[in-house]
């Protein structure tokens, strides 16, 4: 059982600090923690960037306006002390995904190391919620909760150049959804019609670090219907 | 208005960007050299962060079709009027008709071409930075093309000169202060050391979003897979090859390769210079250290442009 107690305090330069969590495989605890204590930082406009990661967060802080033993105390209080986020902020939002052929190349891979069939694949994927761990590396990009652990397999050994925006992968424990084209090196079982990331939407972001998310499995058709409405 | 003929490597728009969004995965970009974008700005009498043009390596043509006062500062160009020398240090004067033409790099990479009140550009989050990966911000989204035509206010200006002991010296060979990142004893001793000895060397993959190096390989003490992180500009990443990789003003918000060093807040500004083929060495800082220096540079600069910091 992984706990929040465990955790160190890392200079990250000279104008950062990391908390590392000793967790070294997906909490729920920890992840809740972190999306705790990213809500009680936020609300100090002295941090510059808050950031929260599976198993740590970086707190990045203007040194013309907090000086680093300063920001450091007021990270160990909220550390002890968070304040969590109410239940109404964090809400579960519907991704539909069409599963395998054309929207997810590597199905067969996952089919072949997990001896399951394409239909229980995508019936364990889609069944439980996942909560939104963290986002990045680029916009839009979704890291989510610990997929069921069937479905766990590495990464590509050769990345791809080309994956399209939307699509649904596997790295490890991890599952996510690719929110803009880009290269990338996770095994892809589906694709999302839905624009995870629209710089002219009003919320340019679908999901936010701390939401529910729960995959909606439909046919291509319905795919081409959503994507030809959203358009 | 002042219209591209030719880009060159590369023209942008930048701001001085859109911090406060790495959670959401958006980095926030802004001019790779934020003191010589704040130096041109300041030259024609603008605040220092007053959107500008960020032009790579050279290669660049202007046409103005109005008479105006503009100011370039960064990596020395050959910055040339109508075949007339013009200088880095000090705005000028160009008339309708005239042509500026930049020629190569010698030595930097990112040189600033500011205008009095600026440049309009698309605004995401607050900042017209260009981010290109996403198509955000600046010109529509995209790096200018020839043909572009940029519009400029008719505001009367002051022509200013940089003083003396306030331009930046660039050269070829770039040393940045540095801090132990998180990662960095998780490297063998050899690498530990390696880091701060022979200069690594920029290759053609380096760019906005970060600089690939080629130099003593970097080793951990044992292969272990990392899980995804936070990254900030300024990271020193050893991927499996061994072959680092230095994290830019765009560069990605997570990552999951050993973040080895961290260059100090202070000299993130010259990563801007960082061309192909540039050398470049890291010297150990301390904490305590980086934070007096950063607080007398920005007391420095911030003499001359009002409210300027690293």
């Amino acid at each position: 059982m992984a706990s929040i107690s465990e955790y160190d305090i890392i200079p990250y330069g000279d104008s950062a600090f990391l908390v590392q969590f000793a967790t070294k495989v997906y909490s729920e605890t920890v992840t809740n923690h972190i999306h705790a204590l990213i809500h009680s930082l936020q609300g100090h406009d002295h941090w510059e960037e808050v950031v929260p990661g599976y198993n740590s967060l970086l707190a990045y802080f203007c040194p013309a306006k907090f000086k680093p033993y300063e920001a450091k105390k007021v990270l160990i209080k909220a550390l002890k002390n968070p304040v969590a986020a109410s239940k109404s902020v964090s809400k579960t939002i519907d991704i539909p995904v069409c599963y395998g052929g054309e929207f997810g190349p590597d199905m067969e891979t996952i089919m072949e190391s997990s001896g399951l069939s394409q239909q229980k694949i995508i019936k364990l994927h889609s069944e439980k919620s996942y909560t939104v761990c963290m986002m990045g590396f680029i916009p839009g990009f979704t890291f989510l909760s610990e997929a069921p652990q069937l479905l766990h397999h590495a990464r590509r050994p050769t990345p791809r150049t080309i994956i399209p925006a939307g699509s649904v992968g596997i790295a490890g424990w991890q599952t996510g959804i690719y929110g803009l084209e880009s290269p990338g090196g996770w095994q892809l079982i589906g694709r999302t019609p839905l624009n995870m990331f629209d710089k002219d939407r009003d919320a340019p972001f679908l999901v936010h670090a701390g939401d529910d998310v729960k995959f909606v499995p439909i046919s291509p058709l319905e795919y081409a219907k959503i994507e030809k409405r959203i358009s | 208005m002042i219209e591209i003929l030719q880009t060159g490597t590369r023209i942008t728009l930048q701001d001085v960007g859109r911090p406060g969004h790495r959670h959401e995965g958006i980095p926030r970009s802004g001019a790779a050299d934020k003191l010589s974008f704040g130096l041109a700005n300041w030259m024609v009498g603008n605040d220092w962060n007053t959107p500008a043009l960020e032009c790579v390596l050279g290669g660049q043509h202007f046409k103005f079709h109005k008479d105006m006062t503009i100011a370039i500062a960064g990596a020395e160009m050959w910055a040339q009027v109508n075949g007339q020398n013009v200088s880095n240090f000090t705005a000028f004067k160009v008339k309708s008709g005239n042509i500026l033409t930049l020629s190569f790099a010698r030595i930097g990479c990112r040189a600033y071409l500011a205008v009095p009140g600026g440049f309009q550009g698309d605004d995401f989050l607050g900042s017209i930075s260009t981010y290109l990966p996403a198509s955000l911000g600046g010109y529509k989204g995209r790096a200018l093309q020839s043909r572009d035509q940029l519009e400029t206010l008719d505001i009367t200006t002051t022509t200013r000169s940089i003083p003396k002991g306030y331009a930046p010296q660039f050269s070829n060979h770039m040393v940045f202060r540095a801090l132990e990142g998180p990662e960095f004893y998780d490297l063998c001793l050899a690498s530990q050391r390696n880091l701060f000895i022979d200069p690594y060397e920029a290759t053609q993959n380096t760019n906005r979003m970060g600089a690939r190096l080629k130099g003593n390989k970097v080793v951990p003490k044992e292969v272990t897979n990392m899980i995804s992180s936070p990254l900030l500009p300024g990271t020193l990443q050893c991927p499996p090859d061994g072959q680092p990789i230095l994290a830019m003003t765009d560069g990605h918000c997570t990552g999951g390769y050993l973040r080895t060093l961290q260059i100090i807040r202070v000299d993130l500004w010259l990563m801007g210079q960082i061309k192909p083929g540039s050398k470049i060495s890291f010297r150990r800082s301390i904490g305590d250290d980086a934070f007096e220096v950063l607080a007398g540079r920005n007391a420095f600069y911030s003499s001359l442009m009002d409210g300027f910091s690293f």
